[in-house]
This record gives structure tokens, sequence and C-alpha cells, in this order.
């Protein structure tokens, strides 16, 4: 069952996403944890998270990105700017943090000069980076006009009732998901944080009832695991946004297994529910403003520290990996403060710093883990 | 850090510099130079803002009385705030707070003393803010993480939506040292009734926050007197503005930085009016007699820098630009987009601009809050850089209007905004007919690339495309 | 009980026999492409040295880079327990240890034991490392071992750009151009490295009594600019070449495995 989930996550245009282009469905990509997925599931379209895995190199992506620039938006132009992305009908792209926000600006200028880069919906999502009163009216706002413009461009009826469904099977989603969470935490660990990645990851692109059911399966089979995992270093990893399932592999090596994380592909992106009653507008704004464990939401500093110190003693965590994408400042810095005030707490921290795409600084990272898991060790 | 610097705090050395610096044209001209012999750095960027005159004194005294300000407030019950030069500290004058606004004091640091603000760029790191990060903010950030300056009571930023290195100094520098943090958020679009809403909403959360924070409440005659003085100064600035449209330029290299830095410093405050107006009586004077600003005489290009100045190593951009006899045009930072602003006018972007109905307090709050909004950097880097009312639409339309020979970039890599587009930016520019340079220096910290290489970079753009020989 | 350490490393490899906590043999050669390559052809060279056949050794640590790849050791552990025992044992009462390797940079805090208490390695680029001073060491066309002189020669050391070994050439080839003397430019690159050094080392927080291992210790420029940046005396490994602190200390961690063992 892993290899379905382990397939979806590696693989951009995997099984389930071709046989969806070939019931002739359409796919609309979008680049951050703050886009709410129901509006499309609502309007028949199945909402792709996209992602830079598969980009090997990075010429269409520095020929429009400056140099000092984040992997992780290079790679999905540079995928883009080579045709993988296809099969999108459409894009969306949010001001998650300044560079990513520039991939807006960087994708639509490569679509000048390869027409076919671009997909013919392409719209800016304006997410706020505080949460208040006038700040949560502009964003019910802003998801109305994703909504509207949705529905015009596809021409499809995205209607109430269909929010609520769409509401409904997403949050069942989360609550699994929240279950798999469980058994990560657990004392015997029922599955690897690789594992427990891949999973997550097959949520941002296989529809989503199809996902549940996967999903619901695969906890069964947890729950019932002969041979959980135990007497490893049990480490969570704060920080940049990872879908590398091979990083996670080798940070937990044969000594480690990630327990618990705080990463936009990863728990973040499925904590908190979405409000069944009232306006399913407004609840999906509400639910994705609030839900402001990113650094992006410039301010709380003290509530991620909270999260993050909840989930260290639930999961019973015995390192904390703070792992951060070159000039992801954002992450970069909040992790400096985290070590600041985990060591303080007695809560080993690592910093590491590392390029998002294709993995080959294996060895430069494998050290600094093996020096970490040893001073771990009691 | 090394504990030489903790000896005195940073920003009290620097009051004492700058003060010292005032009273250096007390006496006869040969005491003057006798003194400048002996101060080791700042002897050469002093000399040549003496050189410009009265605007020169005028700027010197301004930036001393700055320091003090900042020195004495707690003693005078006054609070502080770090923010960025792109919030305007008016509201701050009228609620009696005192501003000590982050890159301006790096800018100020990177004048007097050789190794600027290095040691606490290096500081920032070592308390784990990221090394990647804009050095403007950085340089002086480092001084206030180590306690080695005044108490800050408070972090107040304005660059949410606009620039994410800048906004996340603010925000680790208040998670760091444990103080109260408000954001002002531009959405991506500046006119518009949706986005007039939030700023306005915005700005008077902000101004509960401040009252709040004071525990006073904000003055409407108070108000009203710093935003008719800001109403003055737009005037002033106009005109300056108009000058620099001339050929040759009548103003100096110089003023650009003094136009913006006074505005910076004391927008509403009547030691900002006194500047432009000291530097506007030259700029008429060479008007009249056609008469280019350079030393030299002669003006044998225009430059338009579209994003900031480079403030390392004694401001050496100044001589470089002035020995090779090329006018400065402006950059990103010189606008502040007033509906009275030449430009604005001319250019016939009336919407783009902010007005001052100083009819009662809440008129008020909403001038301020839209001039607020139209900062630098706030107003045209929010958004698409090609979408109206951005970025390339302000520098094409403004390279023209100068008639600028060329536009260079110049920044720091910090910045992921601009770095983020600014190739795409530059083929836009140049497709436009503008020469574009992208200089990979950074403006505040010379050890990413020497003054040396970076002159020679220009030198080789203008050569290389024909603009000297 | 005779124990080794070998430390296969980017740039050399080295190996290290003990025996009842004295060294019996050491040995440096320059790595190979094979990092198995080098490791066998080290500890042969010190093998000889000592007189002795591999099947004596008892335990056998590896580290370094090639750590995994060592055909003939019983664990592998990361260079920085090892640098961290090592050190301790040749200074007893260091606290801090400051490495700087070939290709990367390091800083850790140590217990009373050698064991590591805080680290810090740093973050992605040649600035920071041996590389760096390599590469410019060349461009002013000085050799690496004459190249931590200059600063003592130097009358005006020039600040240099640091932060990109490439942008940092770039420099040097202004300064040379400019005609600045070969003693100020390597006084400034040797000062580049200091400042970068001690940003890192400064983040885990320092203790006396503070040491440096690895090529770069022996740069007497790196190092008195670093003691002046970080306020304290780096005390000097005199024992071994500081490059062979990591296989000194893989063989002192491969003794405690052993009495473990024996004691279990």
């Amino acid at each position: 069952m892993m290899d379905t989930f382990h397939e979806s996550s590696t693989t951009l245009f995997n099984r389930h996403v071709q046989d969806w282009k070939t019931g002739g469905g359409h796919v609309v990509g979008y680049t951050c944890s703050y886009v709410p997925d129901e509006i499309f599931h609502a309007g028949g379209i199945l909402p792709y998270r996209l992602r830079g895995i598969e980009a090997k190199e990075m010429n269409i992506g520095d020929a429009y990105f400056g140099p000092f620039i984040c992997s992780l938006p290079k790679c999905l132009l540079q995928l883009a700017g080579e045709g993988k992305y296809h099969f999108l009908d459409g894009v969306i792209v949010t001001p998650g943090c300044d560079s990513m926000r520039r991939l807006d600006d960087c994708w639509q200028k490569a679509g000048e000069d390869r027409a076919e880069a671009l997909p013919s919906f392409f719209f800016h999502y304006a997410v706020p980076h505080k949460t208040a009163d006038y700040s949560i009216k502009w964003f019910i706002e802003e998801t109305q006009r994703l909504k509207d413009a949705v529905e015009k461009h596809f021409s499809v009826t995205i209607s109430e009732d269909q929010l609520h469904e769409a509401i409904a099977i997403y949050n069942e989603g989360r609550l699994f998901l929240s279950r798999l969470d469980a058994l990560r935490c657990a004392t015997d660990v029922a599955i690897s944080g690789a594992d427990a990645l891949a999973v997550v990851l097959a949520s941002t692109t296989i529809p989503r009832k199809a996902f549940n059911d996967l999903l619901k399966d695969l906890i069964t089979e947890l729950e019932a695991v002969k041979n959980p995992i135990r007497g490893r270093k049990r480490l969570m990893l704060v920080g940049s946004a990872n879908d590398d399932v091979e990083l996670v592999r080798l940070i937990e090596g044969d000594e480690a297994v990630v327990v618990a994380d705080n990463l936009c592909f990863g728990a973040r992106f499925y904590a908190d529910l979405v409000e069944v009653e009232g306006d399913p507008i407004a609840a999906l704004a509400k639910r994705y403003l609030f839900h402001n464990d990113c650094p992006r939401m410039f301010g709380d500093y003290k509530g991620r520290l909270n999260i993050l110190q909840e989930k260290i003693e639930r999961a019973a965590v015995d390192g904390v990996i703070l792992q951060n994408i070159r000039f992801c400042d954002l992450h970069g810095s909040e992790n400096g403060i985290f070590e600041r005030d985990l060591e303080a707490a007695g809560i080993p921290c690592i910093r590491i710093e590392r390029e998002y795409g294709p993995l080959v600084e294996t060895g430069r990272i494998r050290m600094r883990i093996d020096a970490f898991l040893e001073r771990l060790e009691k | 850090m090394r504990k030489e610097l903790k000896e005195y705090p940073f920003d009290w050395m620097l009051w004492r510099t700058f003060a010292a610096a005032t009273r250096m044209k007390a006496g006869s001209e040969k005491e003057y130079r006798h003194a400048l012999n002996q101060l080791p750095y700042f002897r050469g960027i002093l000399d040549t803002i003496y050189g410009i005159g009265e605007p020169g004194r005028l700027f010197i005294e301004m930036i001393a009385e700055y320091f003090e300000k900042i020195i004495h407030a707690r003693e005078r019950e006054q609070k502080t705030a770090i923010t960025t030069f792109c919030f305007s500290p008016a509201v701050f004058y009228a609620l009696d707070i005192v501003p000590i606004t982050l890159e301006l004091v790096t800018v100020a640091m990177g004048a007097t003393y050789k190794r600027g603000t290095a040691d606490f760029l290096d500081y920032c790191n070592e308390v784990g803010f990221t090394e990647t990060s804009c050095s403007s903010q950085r340089g002086t950030l480092g001084a206030y993480l180590a306690g080695n300056g005044v108490t800050i009571d408070m972090v107040v930023c304005d660059s949410p939506g606009v620039c994410d290195t800048n906004v996340n100094a603010f925000a680790f520098a208040s998670a760091y040292l444990d103080k109260p943090f408000f954001q002002l958020n531009m959405p991506p679009d500046l006119t518009g009734e949706r986005s007039t809403e939030y700023h306005r909403a915005d700005y008077r959360a902000l101004i509960a926050f401040l009252e709040e924070q004071t525990g006073r409440k904000l003055d409407t005659g108070k108000l009203r007197g710093i935003m008719e003085e800001v109403s003055r100064q737009d005037l002033l600035m106009t005109e300056l503005e108009e000058l620099q449209l001339l050929v040759p330029n009548p103003l100096p290299v110089t003023f650009n930085l003094l136009i913006y830095a006074g505005r910076f410093l004391f927008a509403g405050m009547p030691q900002c009016t006194r500047l432009l107006e000291s530097m506007l009586k030259i700029g008429r004077e060479n008007a009249a007699s056609n008469q280019s600003g350079l030393s030299g005489g002669k003006e044998s290009l225009r430059g338009f820098f579209c994003y900031i100045d480079h403030y390392g190593q004694n401001f050496r951009l100044w001589e470089l630009l002035d020995r090779m006899e090329i006018s400065y045009h402006g950059n990103i930072l010189s606008k502040m987009w007033s509906q009275d602003a030449h430009y604005v006018k001319v250019l016939d972007r009336r919407e783009e601009g902010y007005a001052i109905d100083t009819t009662d307090l809440d008129t008020l709050i909403d001038s301020i809050a839209d001039l607020n909004s139209r900062m630098p950097m706030i107003k045209s880097i929010r958004g698409p850089y090609d979408a109206p009312h951005m970025w390339l639409q302000d520098t094409l339309a403004l390279a023209k209007l100068h008639k600028a020979d060329f536009i260079v970039y110049n920044g720091t890599p910090g910045c992921r905004n601009t770095w983020g587009m600014v190739k795409p930016f530059a083929r836009d520019t140049e497709k436009n007919g503008f020469p574009t340079l992208i200089l990979y220096s950074d403006a505040f910290d010379m050890r990413v690339e020497s003054w040396e290489t970076t002159a020679s970079r220009i030198e080789e753009f203008l050569k290389v495309r024909r603009l000297r020989t | 009980m005779i124990t080794a350490g070998c430390d296969v490393g980017s740039l050399t490899s080295k190996a290290v026999i003990m025996k009842d906590n004295r060294i019996l043999a050491q040995d440096v050669i320059r790595s190979r492409t094979k990092p198995a390559e080098s490791a066998v052809a080290v500890m042969d060279y010190a093998l000889q040295k000592a007189g002795i056949i591999l099947a004596d050794i008892n335990f056998c640590v590896g580290t370094g880079y090639g750590k995994d790849r060592i055909p003939f050791v019983q664990q592998a552990v990361s260079e920085i327990s090892c640098h961290a025992r090592g050190a301790r044992w040749l200074l007893p009462t260091v606290k801090t240890v400051i490495d700087i390797g070939g290709q990367d940079c390091k800083a850790m805090r140590i217990d009373k034991d050698g064991k590591i208490v805080k680290f810090i390695t740093n973050d992605k680029c040649a600035s920071g490392t041996g590389r760096f001073l390599e590469v410019m060491a060349r461009l002013i066309n000085v050799s690496l071992d004459d190249l931590g002189e200059l600063s003592a020669q130097a009358k005006a050391p020039i600040t240099m750009a640091n932060a990109c070994t490439v942008w940092a050439q770039a420099d040097v080839i202004q300064h040379l151009n400019d005609g600045v003397a070969a003693e100020d430019i390597g006084a400034g690159i040797n000062n580049a490295m200091a400042s970068r050094m001690a940003v890192l080392a400064n983040n885990i927080g320092l203790e006396r009594d503070l040491c440096m291992t690895g090529g770069v210790a022996k740069n007497a420029g790196v190092v008195s600019a670093l003691e002046k940046l970080l306020g304290m005396t780096i005390k000097r490994i005199k024992k071994v070449d500081p490059q062979l602190v990591g296989a000194v200390g893989a063989a002192l961690i491969a003794g405690d495995k052993m009495e473990r063992r024996t004691a279990s």
C-alpha cells in the first residue's frame, strides 16, 4: 500500500493525475498551504500542490530569478519551462514569501518566451500576513474572488452545498491525517517519518475521496502493525518546505525516526478543521488564515514556539532538526530563536541549511545528523 | 562580538560623533582643516557634506539631533520604536514616540566607521539571524540585539506584503527582545476601494497600538500641524524634482540622499523643511545660470538609480559620479508620491498620489494612511513588477522624464523581492531603450563586494555600452 | 590494547595507531578519489611505521567524509565527536574546539569526557573553509604554508569580501592590480577567514579553554586574528599536527568502545 503513496509522492504526473486527465478532469496547481483545496474540489477540479521534484537543471529558473533566491521557486519555474507541468489547467500563486510571490512575475515572463509554460488560468491569491478583523474580511473577499474566477474560467458552478460537501471530505482527510500523527507520536512508532511524509505528499495530489479511502486502510494496517519502530532516537523536523522523502530517509538513517514535524508539507498542512456551519467561504478563509504556523505570519513567534513545545512533549521528542533552505530567511531566522529557547528548555537542537532540489549533499547532511545523534546518546 | 565594542553604547557614540561634527565649522577654516586631519575615516564624507554649504551643515545637525533624541528618550519619558525607512515617522512625532530607523542608522555608521556595521552584522548571525538577510536592517539590529544601545520599547514596520526580509528583521527583534510588535500589511494593489479601505483600517489599528503603548491619545492638533508641514515639504520636494529635470541637472549629486534622508528622519518636522528650503536655494541659483550641480560644471551623462544607492566606504559613489560627470536622477527612495508631486502631475497619475486633508481627525488619519502606503518601496514593489502603479511602470516613466541615459540597479543580496525579478525587469528596461546595469554589490556591507570592484563594474558598463569612451 | 583511528577527508586522509594510551604511529596523505583507497594507503603507512599489521589492531574507528567507505573499521563515528575527543585528550582543559578543515568548519563545546555539549557547522559556502585559503593563496602566488606568516608582516591589511570565495577572488585581483602589497592582501585573507569563523564560534557560546584543530590551525595569521575577535587565547596543540586530531579522537573512541565491550 505504501507503494501507492510513494509513487504519487515522487512523481509529478503520477497515475492518479493521469487518470484524472484521461477522464476529462481539470487540474489546478497551487504553491502554498494557504490555498483552500475545497474550492477546486467543489468545482470538480483536482487541486494539486506544486512541487519541484524532478527538476535536474536550473537554466530556466536562473534565467528569470536572480542568484540570491531560494531554490524552491526556481525548481518550480524550471519544471514549468520544461513543460513538466503540461497537465495543469491553472496555477494559483500566493505571496507565501517574497521568493514564491515573484514566481508569479517570473512564470508569466517565462510564458512570454515559451507559451506552453503558462497555463490558461493564472491567479494571484493575496493572502494577508496577519490575522485581524479587516484582514479576515480581505481574505474572505479574496476567497470569494478566487471562487468567482474559477467558476468563470472553468465554466463550473460552485454552490454552497458543494462547498460544504468538499469541506466535509477534506475534514475527514484531516482527521485521518491526525490519526496518522498520533501513530507517529506513540511510544511504539508505527510508521517512519519518510513514509509519513509520502502519505502527506500523496494527499496533495490524489483526489480527496480516493486518498481518504487509501489512508483509512493504511491506518487500519498501522494500528495492527507487528513490528513498530523502537529504540531509535525520536526527532522532530521543523523549518522550510520539504517535499523530499529521501531527505527524511537520510535523516532517519538506521538510528533515528522522525516522529513529528511542523512543516507545510506536513502537520501544518492538515492541522485544524474547517468549520462546517455557516458561510463556507468565510469558514475556509478563517481556517486557512488562522492556521498560521508559518513565520510569514509575522509577529507570532510565541504561538509557534508553543506549538513546537506541545508537539515535543506529545511525541516524546529527543531532538529537533531545524532546517532551512538557503535564502529562506523566514524559517532560517526563526529557527535561530527556536534553537535558543528550546535549548534553554533542555531540548537539543541542530540547525541545518540546505538547498531545495535533487538531493546531492547527502554526505554533508549525514555528517551533521550523525554528530547530532551522537550528542543525543546518553 | 569583540568586547571593546561594548564599552560604549554604539548609538551614544554616533550621537557624540555627529554632535562633534556640528561644531567642526565653529572656528576658522584653518582650525577646521586641522581638526579634519584628526579624523581617521569620517573626514572624507564630512568634508564632502560641508562642501555642499548650508544644506550640508543642516544635514549634519539634523542627524546629530536625531541621535540626541534617541539617547535622551528615556529621561524625557518618551517611548522608542525601532522601525524601517519606508515607514513614515510622522505618526511617531505626533505621538511623541522617538523613532529609531534601522537602515538610516546603518548608513550613518557606515559613513563614520571604517568597518561600518560589520561587527553588528556578524553579531546578528551569531544569535541566529540568517546571514542572507538584508544588511540594511541587520547592521544596526545587531547592536540592539546585543544590548549595545538604548532600550527599545516597541517594534513597528509596514513591510509585510512588500519585503519579507525587512519585516523579518523586525519580527526577529520582537521575538528575540520580547517587545510588542505591530505590522502594517500591504495588499498587492495600491489603489482601488478594497486596498484603500484596507490601508486605512490597518492604520487605525496601528494608532490604537501606539496609543496603548504610550498611554497617550493621538492629538488632532498635533497631527494636523505635522501633516501641514508634510504638505509644505511636498511642495518643496516637487520643486526640487522639477529642477532635476533640467538639462543640465542643477542639483549636486549629494542632494538626492539629503532629500530622502531628510524625509525618512524628520517627515512633518521643521528640520526636514529647513533642509529642503536650503537645498532649493542652491538648486534655483544653479538653474538660473543654467549651471550643472556637478563640481566640474559639466554634465556628460544622466544616471537613474532604479533601486537604492550605494552607501559604503565613505559614500564613494558620490565621488565616482561627480568625477565622471554623471548627474544623479533619483532612485526608488526619493519619490514620495504626493498628488502635488511634479511627476504625478506630469505623468497624469493622480490616483497613485496621496492627498492631505486636514479637516478632522478621520481625514487626517486617512491621509497619513494613504501617505504611508505610498512610501518608497511600499508603493511599488508590493505587486507584480509590471502591473500598473508598480516598479517597472514607475522606473520607465521617471527615467524617461529625467532623460536618463542609463539605469543602475544596486541593492543587497538580501533583497529577495527584487532579486526575484530584477532580470525580467532589466530585460524590460533594456527593451525600452535604457542600458541597464545590475550590480551584485551590497549597499551596506563592503565585505560582499569591495567598493573598488563595484566601481570598476560601473566604469566597465559605461565603456562597454559606449556611454563613455 | 591497540586501537586505531582513520580519518578520510576530502583533501587529506589521516591514520593514528595508539597503544596503551600512547600514540604509536601516525600518517597523513593527500586523499585519492576513492575513500577506501585513501584509507588503506594511509593505514598501511602508519602500520609500517608502527611495525605491526592490521590484525594486531583490536578496534578501529573511521571518521571523516569517507568514514562509511573504510573497509577495515569496526565502527564509523562523526568527525565532530572525534575532534572533540581528540582535542580534550591532547589538551585536558579544553572546553571549546574550533575545527577548520578543507571543506567545512565547525565549532563545538565539550564536556570533561570530550563529549559534545553543543556544536555548529558552517552553512553552505566555501568561504569559511580551508578551500578559501587555498584559492586565495594561489591567487597571490604564495604557498598555503606561507600564507599564515603574511599577517605579521602586513602594514595595512585590506578588508576583503568574505561572503563568497568566487567574488573574493575578484576582489583580490582588483587589489593586486592596484598594487597592494601581497602581505596586506594575505593578512586580509586571513582576517576574512577568521571573522567568518568567529561568527560561527560565537553562535554556540565559548568556554575556556579554546583550541583549534584541522589544517588551518597552522595558519598563524588566522589564529591570531581569531584570538582578537573572540577575546580569548587559543591553546596550541603541540603533541601532534592539528590535522590529526580527528584521527587521534577516533583511536581514543575505539578504545572507549573496546572497554565498554569488555565491561559488558
